[in-house]
């Protein structure tokens, strides 16, 4: 009897021409928006791409030049020896640093435009280089991207809407629910099997849907851990399908029109994905605020004076940073130079260091905290979600940031010793130079902040649903 | 007949259930985010205010230096905080708060507020202007979209028809009737939003900032106006009153959600800017190039008339500092200019687009009156770079003039700081920028006036009795 009514309400579905074209409209508007995604992530690769082949060009004319050296071919004045530490490790070998983007970044752009994906390592000082930016207009970082997590948040949502805002009142407002139950058949039976066929209908499309961003965004399957990034994302998309379903079938179970109905769903649509989230953020941020960079700059600026005066003092006659200005002196000058320079900037960074650790930790504190207002929030979970599976969270940003700083302690450690030294490099060392290879997450990593938000999305999606099959329950067809 | 017909409205409106409800959520969220607000602005404005001194006692502070050093010490500057950014935070989420005035570099702005936040925040940003920009036009949309199709379906169209009630003036009657409905919401608000304005910015003087204020409420009624004409001119067309809601509701979506994105999507794409990559590849290749040192040498040595660098009565390590400086801040100028040129092409035909999504211009005349837009934004990096320029240059001229070369660790002290002038910037007047609003401007005036316009044509040509 119910694959009769599946069967029947399939037909219903597929004639009524408002709901096609609303799918087709988002079918066009999901198509849109992963074309979106992959020119973003296409034109991070491009940088990345170019950023190495120009490391890759100086590097080798560096190697170069230092054979021709070794060899006797060249000759060099002192104070332009390209062998010399401090400008192999400050300039003519200094590596970019690079977070390709995240398996599924083409998918949710998330907050991939306000980091950078890459750093250009500066030997003399490690906060010149974080505090740096990919350039954007702030007009249109301020609007957002249209990409697929946006339109899987807020648009899709109206699409299941549209198809469970009459899944009762419809037909007992076209009368045809009296029609109906005058067959051998329950009003039970005809409410179960509608649903069964709409919620079928939902989750074919939501798979539908998100194949198709796989194949438009180019995904490379075969990389490591994509399928069970996917995986988990088709199900959070179910499952987030699912909670505004419920709430179509819970709202319908309140014996009202259609039109009341849609009324009724289209508010709790706009509070759940544009009110909730902004009264969160200012209520979490109000508790909460974020700590001021404003008054890090100043710490900074206190913590770092007595070395820099210092500092001041040892190098003032070479004008700071000319040595070629400074009155003329025997020798090696630029090396003098260097060293001493390079003494002053780890003063300084050996005081000011404190000041950042202290931001961070507060920074990731108030975070944090925030982060706790997600679970108040199906939408915000949902996006905050996406964006881990997609790799373009601010965590996936702080693990690339974590890397860096180790990865610089590393070219310090190699490099001052020999600056100290004064020492000249020869080529077999600039082969060993330690490369950077940014390790991304495990899926088990991933999955660790993941796995809660589904949860909590799940656990929305459960209470949503329970409470409108059981308002359902005593819904009577005679109304 | 007309007042009489908005008085019947307004007392309607009193009336109704959801109304009262919507009104009062939209007051609510209004009073919410102001009454948070002003504690965090206040903060702000004096945190921003207490920096600028610090960076002023650190500079005058620095002890015994050579000049240059001090130059490279510099000073930072701290972006202003202005008084309507309480209302309307535009781009300020997405520009950085300070920026490091040091020898050598134009750098940029450093931490912008919306890297410290998280995806919530990205979200759901919240003040009054999202209320305004948002949820007062879908307000309007719920009051207005069965204004006429409603009284059809209800049978008191024929009604109101047979007393010989003019249709113009039944189509009057409805706008005045949403407007004094909505005035019913506005009045507190704007008394909601003053006694904000005056509560958070306490310090400073509010009547310098009264063109704004003045400029900001005249684009929202405009705004506003444009709705009420569209949603009533939706109503008198539509076949019922669900087809009118849904496709209001469908405009609402696209205008408010859809367009900010596809019009900066648009932008991009017929504008394209430079990354960051490709900008600092580009400066950095011609900064490399440096001065041409023969060329000052040659021109120093004929000025001054002597054989050698050495003879000269000034030192030359100065006047090579202040040529390299120059050197750079042509190729800064010119990198950033092209930059903020593509950037502002990109905002002009976002403005143009309005024409399909009048959000678009409010959105940008709004930031423009709060002083949180790019233009504002440009013109604080320019006067604070001009600020850098003057420091420099006095560091140099002192190295130059009261130096020798044989000098080896020259140093000055708190006579030469103090001698650069503290860093001093007033907000910009509306007259100076307002032509760049141009068409943001002109074309909000022709969605309120071809809204309203549409609104009376339909109301008397389109209205049908069946």
């Amino acid at each position: 009897m119910i694959q009769t009514i599946v069967k029947q309400d399939w037909k219903l579905l597929r004639a009524d021409r408002t709901l096609v074209s609303l799918a087709l409209v988002v079918a066009a508007i999901v198509g849109y928006a992963v074309w979106n995604g992959s020119q973003w992530v296409q034109a991070q690769k491009g940088t990345l791409q170019a950023a190495k082949a120009e490391e890759g060009k100086r590097v080798g004319g560096l190697r170069k030049s230092i054979r021709a050296i070794e060899s006797g071919e060249k000759e060099v004045k002192p104070s332009e020896d390209p062998r010399s530490a401090s400008t192999i490790g400050a300039t003519s070998a200094a590596p970019y640093l690079m977070m390709p983007p995240g398996p599924l970044a083409a998918l949710s752009v998330g907050l991939s435009d306000l980091y950078p994906s890459y750093f250009k390592l500066n030997l003399r000082s490690r906060q010149a280089v974080l505090a740096n930016d990919e350039l954007e207009n702030p007009l249109n970082l301020l609007a957002g991207r249209f990409d697929l997590g946006f339109v899987l948040m807020s648009l899709f949502p109206l699409l299941v809407l549209a198809l469970g805002y009459n899944l009762v009142s419809g037909d007992r407002e076209n009368g045809t629910l009296k029609l109906a139950l005058s067959q051998p058949i329950r009003f039970e039976q005809l409410i179960a099997g509608r649903i069964l066929l709409r919620g079928g209908v939902l989750a074919g499309l939501t798979v539908l849907f998100l194949t198709a961003s796989v194949l438009i965004a180019g995904v490379d399957l075969s990389a490591p851990e994509v399928l069970p990034r996917l995986g988990v994302l088709l199900a959070l998309e179910l499952v987030y399908a699912a909670f505004w379903f419920g709430l179509a079938v819970w709202i319908n179970a309140r014996v009202s029109s259609s039109a009341a109905n849609a009324l009724t769903l289209a508010g709790l649509w706009l509070g759940i994905t544009l009110v909730l989230p902004g009264v969160l953020n200012l209520v979490a941020t109000s508790m909460y605020p974020v700590p001021s960079r404003i008054e890090m700059i100043s710490a900074m600026r206190n913590a770092g004076r007595s070395a820099q005066t210092k500092g001041s003092e040892l190098l003032a006659r070479y004008y700071e940073d000319h040595p070629e200005l400074a009155p003329e002196d025997s020798g090696a000058r630029a090396g003098d130079f260097a060293t001493l320079s390079y003494a002053v900037q780890m003063e300084i960074d050996k005081n000011v260091q404190p000041v950042l650790d202290h931001f961070d930790v507060q920074i990731e504190k108030q975070q944090r905290f925030v982060d706790g207002f997600c679970y108040l929030s199906p939408a915000v979970m949902l996006q905050s979600a996406m964006n881990d599976l997609a790799g373009t969270s601010h965590h996936r940003y702080r693990h690339f940031v974590k890397q860096s700083d180790s990865f610089f302690a590393e070219w310090q450690q190699f490099f001052l010793p020999r600056i100290f030294k004064k020492a000249k490099l020869g080529s077999q060392e600039v082969e060993a130079l330690p490369k950077f290879q940014f390790r991304e997450e495990s899926f088990g990593e991933v999955m660790g902040r993941v796995a809660p938000l589904a949860g909590g999305l799940a656990a929305w999606s459960a209470l949503v649903l329970l409470v409108g099959f059981r308002k359902l329950r005593t819904v009577s067809p005679a109304e | 007949m007309t007042l009489e017909i908005a008085k019947k409205e307004i007392l309607e409106f009193r009336r109704d259930g959801r109304f009262r409800a919507a009104s009062a959520m939209v007051l609510g969220l209004l009073l919410f985010s102001l009454a948070l607000g002003i504690q965090r602005h206040r903060e702000l404005r004096s945190e921003q205010q207490q920096a600028q001194s610090e960076t002023r006692e650190h500079w005058l502070q620095q002890g015994k230096k050579n000049p240059h050093s001090a130059a490279h010490y510099g000073v930072y500057a701290f972006k202003p905080v202005t008084a309507l950014s309480l209302l309307e935070r535009g781009e300020d989420q997405y520009t950085g708060v300070a920026v490091w005035l040091e020898a050598h570099k134009q750098n940029e702005f450093k931490y912008k507020p919306a890297r410290d936040s998280n995806s919530l925040a990205r979200m759901g940003e919240f003040t009054a202007a999202t209320v305004l920009q948002l949820f007062l036009p879908l307000l309007i949309v719920l009051m207005s979209f069965s204004a006429f199709s409603g009284e059809k379906e209800q049978g008191t169209l024929r009604l109101l028809l047979s007393l010989g009630v003019p249709l113009r003036q039944l189509a009057l009657g409805k706008a005045l009737g949403v407007a004094g409905g909505l005035g019913l919401i506005l009045v507190p608000s704007a008394l909601l939003g003053s006694a904000a304005l005056w509560l958070g910015n306490s310090d400073g003087s509010l009547l310098e900032d009264l063109p704004r204020m003045g400029g900001m409420t005249l684009s929202y009624l405009a705004y506003f106006v444009a709705f009420i004409g569209l949603s009533l001119g939706v109503s008198a067309v539509a076949k019922s009153s669900r087809l009118s809601l849904v496709t209001l509701l469908a405009f609402w979506i696209f205008n408010g959600l859809a367009a900010p994105r596809l019009a900066a999507d648009l932008s991009r794409a017929v504008y394209p800017a430079p990354s960051s990559y490709e900008f600092t590849q580009r400066m950095d290749a011609e900064l490399k190039k440096g001065f041409d040192a023969k060329a000052l040498e040659q021109k120093l040595l004929a000025q001054y008339k002597v054989a050698s660098l050495k003879d000269l009565p000034v030192n030359y390590a100065g006047i090579a500092l202040e040529a390299g400086e120059e050197h750079g801040n042509e190729v800064y100028d010119a990198h950033f200019r092209s930059l903020w040129d593509i950037y502002g092409k990109q905002e002009r035909l976002q403005q143009a687009l309005s024409v399909a999504a009048p959000l678009l211009a409010v959105r940008s005349l709004s930031m423009a009156f709060a002083g949180t837009d790019f233009t504002h934004f440009s013109r604080f990096a320019s006067a604070a770079e001009q600020y850098r320029r003057q420091l420099i240059h006095v560091m140099n001229e002192d190295i130059t003039v009261n130096s020798t070369a044989e000098q080896r660790g020259y140093m000055s002290d708190e006579k030469l700081w103090k001698k650069v002038p503290e860093f001093h910037y007033d907000l910009p007047s509306v007259s100076e920028w307002l032509s760049g609003q141009s068409m943001a401007l002109s074309i909000l005036a022709f969605w309120s006036i071809a809204g309203m316009g549409a609104a009376a044509w339909a109301a008397t040509q389109k209205l049908r009795l069946e």
